[in-house]
């Protein structure tokens, strides 16, 4: 081959324009950015998950109800439930019984009326007793009895002569048939039933203590005032839903993000480092992260309670995170070493190396960045699971210990009056249930964005 | 590209849209139709074991549920109360209660009881359930073996009244020595150590109930563990028990009273003890009675049930740790506990089921006094909730002690009702005195050891009556008695119940309780939570049903059932 002449090359003609890109450059996130943009259903995911994380972080700053204050007149409330109340005099024991004035005639106790004002407080029932009655049994019920059973047995009055006696028992605002049953010395019985309209009620030092009113409020035993609105209603001990949701959310949330995060991190580095590495450091690392993986979760979250020492009544919150980070990250560790093993072959990195870059920078910018989309969709798909991990465990009762409420142990609460209250069920399920949703819808989303995979297809 | 893309998402997600609402539609509809699916496959194979319904007149057979299977039957071991139910049908002590709750004559025929001493005159030809004639040895033996150290019953102290029992029991007298002896076949003598005058009542207790030796002898130690291995001389027998699955008892032929007895099947088809498993049962006509809670109420209420109360007799309390370095062993500490303690807003706003009473006193309202009721004759002091008392003695105690902030743990137990309790404790705490309440829940048993291990600073624990005599819950809080897990001493209290123990003058006797009534409150060694009570429902055709506070509960050993049309 014979030389050829310098000669023999012309300047080649750089045609600049040519050469400019017609459209902006994209970067990874300005690209996957846009995808998100156009995409509605991860964008509307995308807000409530943000919404769920301002909720939890600033609502119970903002919220005017603390989710530890009981108001054992207001238990288990659904949203709608009235919030008029009566003030009245403060309790006091019913001394001033008042005698029999007037006896009945017509064989059955007559006259039932109640003393003064019938309030959730409590209901003072008089009579006219009957001759020959040895015992007056009281009775309540929610439903007119007509001629059928009486309904709740209340308690006695024993003796002829008796004629009063107070019901304070689980009393509401509501229309209850009182009957009052003689009981005669030969085992037969006689009775008679009256409605009397309960009343919300308050004292006045009872509602400046729960600050519904001002401590120089000029309320009259007799005025009405209203009580805040509980917007999703009280649970058993009358404690504020919203509240004890947006406190949950805390708990739920952290655990659902912190522990992903950690973990994911742990598997980003194992796995990288045991997919660049390769060889027989790959497969014993590999191996182990098989063993790790059949090890019981439950078990162990058990044993790390023994370990960090929660006694009881004490958080298990701790031994939870850990126990996750723990046994979860193998999961993200083999993605990662597969996606490490694939890029490792790929052109630009022998590209790369060959221009001399070092290791640590061919992992760090080259390779965990084309393993960022898979790592992005593995934690938007690890958060929900956890957030149900934690949901669950709070519910048999591993998690949150009480004052402190999480939505699993708040749905374990409210399981157990899912036929009368149902509310105190379906709200801290309907948090997880959109939470999980959102974070599922926002993953997929993720995926379709981010993933290399997919893009090259298009 | 990028607009290409765009595009195709655009596309992509009303249709994905719709999709994905397409599937939610057919999921719901899917889950809909299964669980209707399901519930008829229930209804074709559910765990039925009789299809004859609740009650059936023609048979005299009523069915219903147990909340356990009874762990084993012999007697002298059983400690649970559904065990103490199926023997109190199945066995018969000297003396029995009838459907009013008075005591009357079982297997003895006649009786007198002394300060020191007491005798019977046993029915004769009284036969067991194999032909066996019932002998005095039977209860000799019976009473031998529940003190025996190697059979370490649970309940050998009910035994105690009788004399040498408590050293047999420690192991440092032979079980010969026992104070009881047969002085012929239909006679039973037995010394008392000290004036029992309940000591009637304890002989319709299981644990007195006879056993035949040469039966007990023949089964080789698995006497009680399965139906072919017991005899009986009850009302009733078991014909069928089918571990964890149900028991079946029917009308013991051999019984000397069988004319009294009505009922000829009670079928125990159910082991079961979720209240809303079991009030679904009673609601579809499966068995005949079901206990409610408070969740249960309004739905009992609306189906214009025949709601019934029942005292059970127990008292609950906060037992408070009085062990060495505890902080619980202060007094401004207690007393500001008492201050903040309200038994009534505990029942009617926490509890909320009627039928429980505020507590007030260790001795529950039922028991007997002089004359009338113990609680009329003395009445407690009335607790004053005074939560700004609460407050100084709790800068007291906080001084005392030398503490910014006091910590308490409080055990209770894991169930709906008890959470409730603790939780309401906590709050109530901390907004009261800003005293830090843990809540340490565990399970009965698991409960009991802790108790056992003086593990706790606060108990909310109970206490049931093992006889109908105030010194059932009198002597809870003697330093000698293993019960009193908060390991309280107090002389004062052990020198009354001492007096208590050894007269048998009711004035004595109840001024003694009194005198200790006023110091357990006067000392805060415990704090007063309620006296239970329940609610259930019963067939509208089964009559004659007995609850009791002391003794099997509830016995349908004299029910009966009426005929739908009257």
């Amino acid at each position: 081959m014979s030389d050829i002449g310098t000669y023999s090359f012309k300047r080649a003609h750089v045609d600049l324009d040519r050469e400019e890109i017609s459209r902006p450059s994209l970067s990874y996130w300005q690209d996957a950015w846009m995808r998100i943009r156009t995409n509605r259903r991860t964008l509307a995911s995308l807000c409530t998950v943000v919404f769920m994380v301002l909720v939890a972080a600033f609502g119970p700053m903002l919220w005017h109800f603390d989710f530890d204050t009981q108001d054992l007149n207001q238990t288990s409330k659904p949203p709608w439930a009235s919030r008029a109340m009566t003030v009245i005099e403060p309790y006091t024991p019913w001394v001033d019984r008042p005698a029999v004035e007037q006896w009945s005639n017509t064989g059955a106790p007559a006259d039932i009326q109640a003393v003064g004002f019938p309030s959730i407080e409590f209901v003072r029932l008089t009579w006219s007793p009957v001759e020959g009655a040895t015992r007056y049994t009281v009775f309540r019920t929610i439903v007119d009895p007509e001629d059928g059973p009486l309904g709740l047995p209340l308690g006695s009055a024993i003796g002829e002569s008796a004629n009063s006696y107070e019901d304070r028992i689980d009393l509401e605002q509501d229309r209850y048939w009182y009957s009052v049953e003689a009981t005669f010395s030969d085992g037969s019985t006689t009775s008679s039933t009256v409605p009397i309209d309960v009343a919300a009620a308050t004292t006045l030092a009872g509602a400046i203590e729960s600050q519904w009113v001002e401590s120089d409020s000029t309320l009259q035993p007799g005025d009405t005032l209203n009580t805040p609105w509980h917007p999703l209603g009280t649970d058993y001990l009358g404690r504020d839903m919203l509240a004890r949701l947006m406190k949950g959310a805390q708990i739920s949330l952290f655990i659902g993000i912190v522990a992903p995060l950690l973990f994911i991190l742990l598997g980003v580095v194992y796995g990288s480092f045991a997919g660049f590495l390769g060889g027989k450091t790959d497969s014993i690392l590999m191996r182990f992260a098989d063993f790790v993986v059949a090890l019981p979760f439950l078990l162990f979250m058990i044993l790390f309670k023994l370990v960090f020492g929660i006694g009881a009544g004490e958080s298990g919150i701790l031994p939870m995170l850990v126990a996750l980070v723990l046994l979860s990250w193998p999961a993200a560790a083999r993605l990662v070493r597969g996606q490490i093993l694939q890029i490792r072959e790929e052109g630009y990195i022998d590209a790369s190396r060959l221009l001399g870059t070092k290791t640590p920078r061919l992992i760090l910018r080259h390779m965990i960045p084309n393993t960022m989309g898979v790592i992005l969709v593995t934690f938007t798909f690890a958060v929900p699971s956890t957030i149900f991990t934690e949901a669950f465990l709070s519910f048999i009762g591993m998690g949150v210990e009480p004052p402190i409420p999480s939505w699993g142990s708040m749905c374990n609460d409210g399981r157990k009056t899912m036929e009368t209250t149902p509310h105190e069920l379906i709200f801290p399920a309907i948090f997880i249930s959109i939470t999980v949703l959102a974070f599922n819808i926002l993953g997929d989303g993720l995926r379709d964005a981010l993933d290399a995979r997919m893009r090259s297809t298009e | 590209m990028a607009e290409a893309s765009n595009e195709s998402v655009a596309n992509v997600i009303p249709g994905s849209g719709r999709q994905l609402i397409r599937y939610g539609v057919y999921a719901v509809v899917g889950f809909i139709v299964m669980l209707f699916l399901l519930g008829q496959v229930n209804q074709c194979t559910g765990m039925r074991s009789s299809s004859i319904g609740a009650v059936h007149a023609g048979s005299g057979t009523i069915t219903l549920n147990l909340a356990q299977e009874p762990p084993q039957l012999d007697s002298t071991k059983a400690t649970d109360q559904v065990s103490g139910m199926v023997l109190g049908h199945v066995m018969e002590g000297l003396l029995r209660y009838d459907a009013d709750n008075n005591l009357i004559s079982g297997v003895a025929e006649s009786w007198s009881v002394t300060d020191t001493e007491a005798s019977f005159t046993l029915k004769q030809d009284l036969l067991w359930s194999n032909g066996t004639p019932i002998t005095a040895h039977d209860f000799v033996f019976a009473w031998r073996k529940a003190v025996d150290p190697s059979t370490a019953s649970q309940y050998a102290f009910i035994l105690f009244f009788i004399e040498n029992a408590r050293e047999i029991t420690s192991g440092d007298m032979p079980v010969e020595s026992l104070g009881v002896t047969a002085v012929d076949d239909y006679t039973l003598h037995v010394k008392l150590t000290e004036p029992t005058p309940f000591f009637l009542s304890l002989t319709a207790f299981p644990t007195y109930f006879p056993i035949n030796q040469a039966f007990y002898e023949s089964r080789d130690g698995r006497y009680g563990a399965n139906a072919e291995d017991l005899i009986y001389n009850g009302p009733f027998t078991i014909s069928q028990w089918v571990h964890n699955a149900n028991v079946r008892l029917e009308k013991n032929q051999n019984y000397w009273n069988k004319e009294a007895v009505h009922l000829n099947v009670i079928d125990f088809a159910y082991i079961l003890s979720d209240a809303n498993a079991i009030i679904n049962l009673f609601e579809s006509g499966d068995i005949a009675q079901a206990g409610l809670n408070v969740e249960l109420v309004d739905r009992a209420l609306r189906n214009r049930w025949d709601i019934r109360q029942h005292v059970d007799g127990s008292v609950f309390f906060m037992e408070i740790n009085y062990r060495e370095g505890r902080l619980t062993r202060n007094y401004n500490l207690r007393k500001a506990l008492q201050y903040v303690n309200d038994p009534s807003e505990l029942v009617n706003k926490v509890i909320k089921l009627p039928g429980n009473l505020p507590g007030e006193s260790i001795f529950p309202v039922w028991l007997k006094g002089v004359n009338g009721k113990f609680r009329e004759e003395f009445p407690a002091k009335p607790m004053m909730t005074n939560h700004d008392k609460a407050r100084e003695h709790y800068a007291l105690a906080l001084e005392e002690l030398g503490l910014d902030k006091i910590t308490l743990v409080m055990l209770s137990g894991d169930n709906p009702s008890a959470n409730k309790q603790s939780e309401y404790y906590q709050s109530k705490y901390a907004k009261v005195l800003g005293l830090e309440l843990k809540l340490d829940r565990q399970i009965f048993k698991q409960r009991l050891q802790k108790m056992t291990d003086g593990d706790f600073d606060l108990v909310l624990a109970g206490w049931g009556p093992d006889y109908a005599d105030a010194l059932t819950f009198g002597d809870l809080f003697t330093s000698w008695n293993e019960n009193n897990r908060g390991r309280y001493n107090n002389p004062e209290v052990d020198r009354q119940i001492d007096i208590a123990k050894n007269s048998s003058d009711p004035n004595v006797r109840m001024a003694a309780f009194a005198r200790v009534q006023d110091i357990l409150n006067e000392d805060v060694a415990i704090l007063m939570n309620y006296e239970r009570g329940s609610l259930y429902v019963v067939h509208d055709q089964l009559k004659n049903v007995a609850r009791r506070s002391v003794g099997p509960d509830p016995d349908y050993a004299f029910a009966y059932i009426v005929d739908e049309e009257s």
